[in-house]
Order: structure tokens, then C-alpha cells, then sequence
């Protein structure tokens, strides 16, 4: 019988993983999510000058990020600052380690198998 | 400008970030592994305690667990004794993933690559509603990990 390892699930378990996933599916997020990860917070117009892409665009895509968790907001003047907030990175890593764990061990029992 | 975010690693150092991916040698020819990927009887001694499947594109899988858990899915690929693929997802959970199996003869044995990625849905911006278009994840993740460890730590 195969040995099956719970599906472990962190603070968010694998649902918080899937809104990271799909999150982060966009190019232009993962470049704001890069972008806020090295330079700390930023504003929406600060951030539109370093993409091709409108401020609005921007601010589309910090709401669908922060929908996610990965993105915090704070009033600056008049201007909202957008930070990231990585703890949701956590799920999504956390989804990778118990995939990993799973095949290591069902790769074991079919090299068990053929051995036989 | 160049973005950090837009620069790729080497596929070695990006592969445990983005995907799950794992080699293993097996003492066996590849059409005496591809028995045991896809027969179902040779699949419940090591995929699951029972496992359906219909090795053909478009066919069902379906794996259940002795603590109850079930995943079902979808068979994507199928070149005989090269390459197998599917996509599933747990029952009950949110997370789909595909499932890539690739054979290489080495002399007399197998070397079995297994890559499972983590599927995610694109949903349309206006008008339309649920997932539009399943996209393959697959963006650099060490420098997000490198913050997490950082805030976390």
C-alpha cells in the first residue's frame, strides 16, 4: 500500500496558495511584487514610471495583488503607499515543499516496485 | 530599466522554486516503467491505494487515499513509454496542478523525471466571469522567498 502524507496546510493552506499562484501568473504583477520587494513601498505613480504601462493599469493590478494579501496600502499625502506583505509567499511555498515531500516518497515505493 | 523580477536564473536554480521537479533511476526498461505509470493495478502500489486512469488524451484519473482523501483529473499526454501527463487537483482543494512524467532509457535501466506544476486560472478582466484560460505558473520565486525568509525570520 502506498504511503500517503496528509495534505499539510499552513496558515492559509493550499487555497491561500492558489490566489498567490494565480496572483503572481501575470508578468506585470511579478514585476511589481519584484519591484516593491527591493525598494520598499512605493506609490502607483512611482511604480508606473518604471513599466510601460498606465498608472491606472498599475493600480489594477496592486488591488488584484492585494486581494491576494501580498499587497498592504497606506495613505502618504495624498497618495496611497503600497507595501508588500510576503507572509502569503509562505502558502505558496509551503504547497511546493508537500508536493516535493509527496514524490519522494511515492517515487520510492514505485523504485521498491520495480525491484521486486 | 530591467526589472529584478525579469531576470531568469539557470533552470537548475529556478526549477525548486517554481515547480516541484524529481530524477530517479530506476532497474527497469522504460516500457516496464510505462507498465507501472499506467496500469492501474502496478499504479496502487505507488501512486495511491486505488487509482483509476484511462492512459489516453482526455481520459480520467482518479486517485483515492485510505485516510479518504481523492484527487481526480484529466490525462494530458500520452507518448507510450516517453512521456505521460496529467492534470489534477484534490477534492476539496483549490490548488490544481499538472503532473509531467518523462522516460529516458539509460543502458538497460530508466531514468523517470517527475515535474508538477502548479496550474493557475486567469480570470478575464471585463464582462466574463470564472476562469478564462489556465496558464502554466511559472515565475521566478527565489527573490520573493529571500523576502519571506527576511520577514519571517
Amino acid at each position: 500500500m502506498p504511503q500517503h502524507l496528509p495534505q499539510s496546510s499552513g496558515p492559509g493552506g493550499d487555497a491561500a496558495a492558489g490566489a498567490v499562484f494565480a496572483a503572481l501568473a501575470d508578468p506585470t504583477r511579478r514585476h511589481l511584487v519584484a519591484a516593491l520587494a527591493a525598494g520598499g513601498g512605493a506609490t502607483a505613480t512611482g511604480l508606473a514610471a518604471e513599466l510601460p504601462i498606465s498608472r491606472q493599469a498599475v493600480a489594477k493590478h496592486l488591488a488584484t495583488l492585494g486581494r491576494a494579501g501580498l499587497v498592504s496600502q497606506s495613505r502618504r499625502g495624498r497618495e496611497s503607499l503600497f507595501e508588500l506583505d510576503p507572509r502569503p509567499l509562505a502558502d505558496a511555498a509551503a504547497w511546493l515543499t508537500t508536493v516535493g515531500a509527496e514524490w519522494d516518497t511515492r517515487l520510492a515505493g514505485l523504485q521498491r516496485l520495480l525491484d521486486r | 530599466m530591467t526589472l529584478p523580477g525579469s531576470e531568469r536564473g539557470p533552470a537548475a536554480e529556478r526549477a525548486d522554486t517554481e515547480r516541484v521537479s524529481r530524477s530517479v533511476e530506476l532497474d527497469a526498461a522504460p516500457a516496464e516503467v510505462w507498465d507501472a505509470l499506467t496500469e492501474r493495478a502496478l499504479l496502487a502500489e505507488w501512486l495511491a491505494d486505488e487509482v483509476e486512469i484511462e492512459a489516453e488524451p482526455g481520459g480520467a484519473i482518479v486517485c483515492r487515499y485510505a485516510d479518504g482523501e481523492e484527487r481526480r483529473g484529466e490525462v494530458e499526454l500520452v507518448e507510450e513509454a516517453e512521456r505521460l501527463a496529467w492534470s489534477w487537483r484534490r477534492e476539496g482543494g483549490a490548488q490544481p496542478s499538472r503532473v509531467e512524467l518523462v522516460l529516458d532509457a539509460v543502458a538497460e535501466r530508466t531514468r523517470l523525471t517527475v515535474i508538477e506544476t502548479p496550474t493557475v486560472f486567469e480570470t478575464a478582466p471585463f464582462g466574463t466571469s470564472g476562469p478564462l484560460l489556465a496558464v502554466t505558473w511559472s515565475a521566478p520565486l527565489t527573490r520573493l522567498r529571500t523576502a519571506v525568509r527576511l520577514v519571517l525570520a
